[in-house]
């Protein structure tokens, strides 16, 4: 496996196939003995951001503490919870249990579902 | 027969996706200002779309994959937010044209001046969206737009000199007034190669859960359905032409273009056209809103669907929701959608490459495509096409912003 090419940027999906986001990041351990192994993958936050420019996860993280679930920390996910590496990578956890999709349920509680015909979020 | 009933209306949504106020008003000044002699445009710019259709198509069914999750995961964030910004602010500028152009098709109808417009129209759109299934846009906004049929029956009626149009296939310089010539060939690339339209389709084939049995269908609507949008966009150039340039009519604004079937149709020509550009713009503003939003949710890995209660794919509704919302303003002040479109279509050319060449590339993985990927016509033909685009544009729109 490629990490770069297999795991960086792929879709996540939960274990009912939830989209939870894509890999912005991968956190890696490297000990004195051991060889270096990768401990979690990163989901948003300021992680894409600070691959593009530190001025821009700044940024990033300032507008989230201004707005929205006020969450700038980048959520990470133990490696140990990937199932599979494939067209996408899905990971035993239940997305909403793990806060990377809190941005969406913020926008459907308090946006979507305000309007006529949004449905809401919760529903089957 | 389910299939039967695919290729029909494929081939209704490439006409209707092909025609649009870019392809419309840019054809128009063409004829207008250089009879047949920019035909040559025009046709390169509709082979060039037929292959980019094609392949987007091919590229989803047998991946799996939309255009815009392989430029992700292929080329990385940071190369992804590039060409994130270069396309959504292009595609940006062409919904405004587009909310425009609806505007405007109002406006000459009600007589009621288009910034009154910038409202409802946008309103409209996004409540089709709000409301509406992929399916329903995808068909139903095409399938009004065949009106735009009239534009062949106008061309036929006015007789035109086929020898003459034949030679206008072929590039040619004029002998006065290049700039404009360069900048309006320019401006007909981008509104033919329109970039919106392949990330649209590779949605849609993900929508319409498209396999590798798709394939040879997906090569017949594009082939087919793409090659009549650009017979189409001819033939309003030729009455352009044929009701224009004898009388030495400078085509500056849309009051001017609606005047193009008068003379073939005398009575119904003003009705004909207005209603032509009215479905096509619609058909238009709704596939460049989505198109914007399929790039934000897919590039980001939110869940996305058109088919979907709004709440179900929250960010996806609520990126075409402000996008709609902040492309209302300019026509509420007042800007010109013409001089919008003009500029938006070469921008359009100009930005190609940063849409088109990270596709090339993906279209020749064997990771994404095995088998399946390019081969050396469809890379040659798209290829030369973006090159010439993008010369083109560099040296055509500083030459008109100069010019005036």
């Amino acid at each position: 496996m490629h990490l770069v090419r297999d795991v960086l940027d792929q879709k996540l999906l939960d274990r009912e196939d939830c989209e939870m986001g894509r890999v912005d990041g991968l956190v890696m351990k490297v000990g004195e003995r051991s060889q270096p192994r990768i401990t979690h993958i990163q989901i948003g936050g300021t992680t894409p951001w600070m691959r593009l420019h530190p001025v821009f996860a700044r940024l990033a993280a300032k507008l989230a503490r201004m707005w929205g679930p006020k969450r700038a920390d980048p959520v990470r996910i133990p490696w140990s919870r990937v199932m599979t590496v494939g067209r996408d990578i899905k990971l035993d956890v239940k997305a909403r249990e793990t806060g990377a999709i809190d941005w969406e349920i913020w926008i459907a509680r308090h946006i979507i579902e305000r309007i006529p015909g949004g449905g809401h979020e919760e529903e089957g | 027969m389910k299939k039967a009933l695919e290729i029909t209306l494929g081939i209704v949504t490439s006409v209707g996706g092909f025609l649009e106020i870019g392809s419309v008003t840019t054809a128009v000044q063409a004829g207008a200002a250089f009879g047949y002699h920019l035909l040559w445009a025009i046709l390169l710019g509709t082979v060039c779309l037929i292959f980019l259709v094609e392949m987007s198509g091919r590229f989803s069914a047998v991946s799996r994959h939309t255009i815009v999750d392989a430029t992700r995961e292929r080329f990385g964030f940071p190369f992804f937010a590039i060409v994130l910004v270069g396309v959504v602010l292009v595609f940006f500028m062409v919904l405004v044209a587009e909310l425009g152009g609806i505007g405007l098709s109002l406006q000459i109808l009600t007589g009621i001046g288009f910034p009154w417009w910038a409202i409802p129209v946008s309103f409209a759109v996004w409540l089709l969206m709000w409301k509406g299934t992929f399916g329903l846009i995808e068909n139903g906004a095409s399938i009004l737009g065949l009106v735009t049929i009239s534009f062949v029956v106008a061309a036929l009626k006015l007789n035109p000199d086929w020898g003459a149009a034949g030679h206008g296939l072929l590039p040619g310089l004029p002998g006065d007034d290049k700039a404009k010539y360069g900048f309006i060939a320019v401006s007909i690339l981008g509104a033919s190669i329109s970039p919106h339209l392949m990330y649209f389709y590779s949605s849609g084939a993900i929508e319409d859960e498209w396999d590798k049995t798709y394939i040879p269908i997906n090569r017949f609507i594009a082939g087919f359905g793409i090659s009549f949008g650009g017979v189409l966009s001819m033939a309003a150039l030729v009455t352009a032409a044929l009701a224009f340039q004898p009388n030495g009519v400078e085509v500056d604004t849309f009051e001017q273009s609606a005047l193009l079937m008068t003379t073939a149709f005398p009575k119904w020509g003003f009705f004909l056209f207005a209603a032509s550009m009215l479905f096509t713009c619609l058909g238009a503003a709704l596939e460049t809103s989505l198109a914007i939003a399929y790039f934000f949710a897919q590039g980001f890995g939110w869940s996305w669907s058109e088919d979907l209660t709004p709440s179900k794919n929250a960010r996806f509704c609520f990126t075409y929701t402000i996008i709609i919302l902040l492309a209302a303003i300019p026509l509420l002040v007042g800007i010109d959608p013409i001089k919008v479109t003009l500029m938006s279509m070469a921008l359009t050319a100009a930005t190609l490459p940063l849409a088109v060449l990270p596709f090339l590339f993906l279209m020749n993985d064997p990771i994404y495509l095995g088998e399946h990927r390019n081969g050396w016509v469809s890379n040659t033909v798209v290829g030369i096409t973006i090159l010439i685009s993008f010369v083109l544009a560099l040296i055509a729109i500083p030459l008109q912003i100069i010019g005036g």
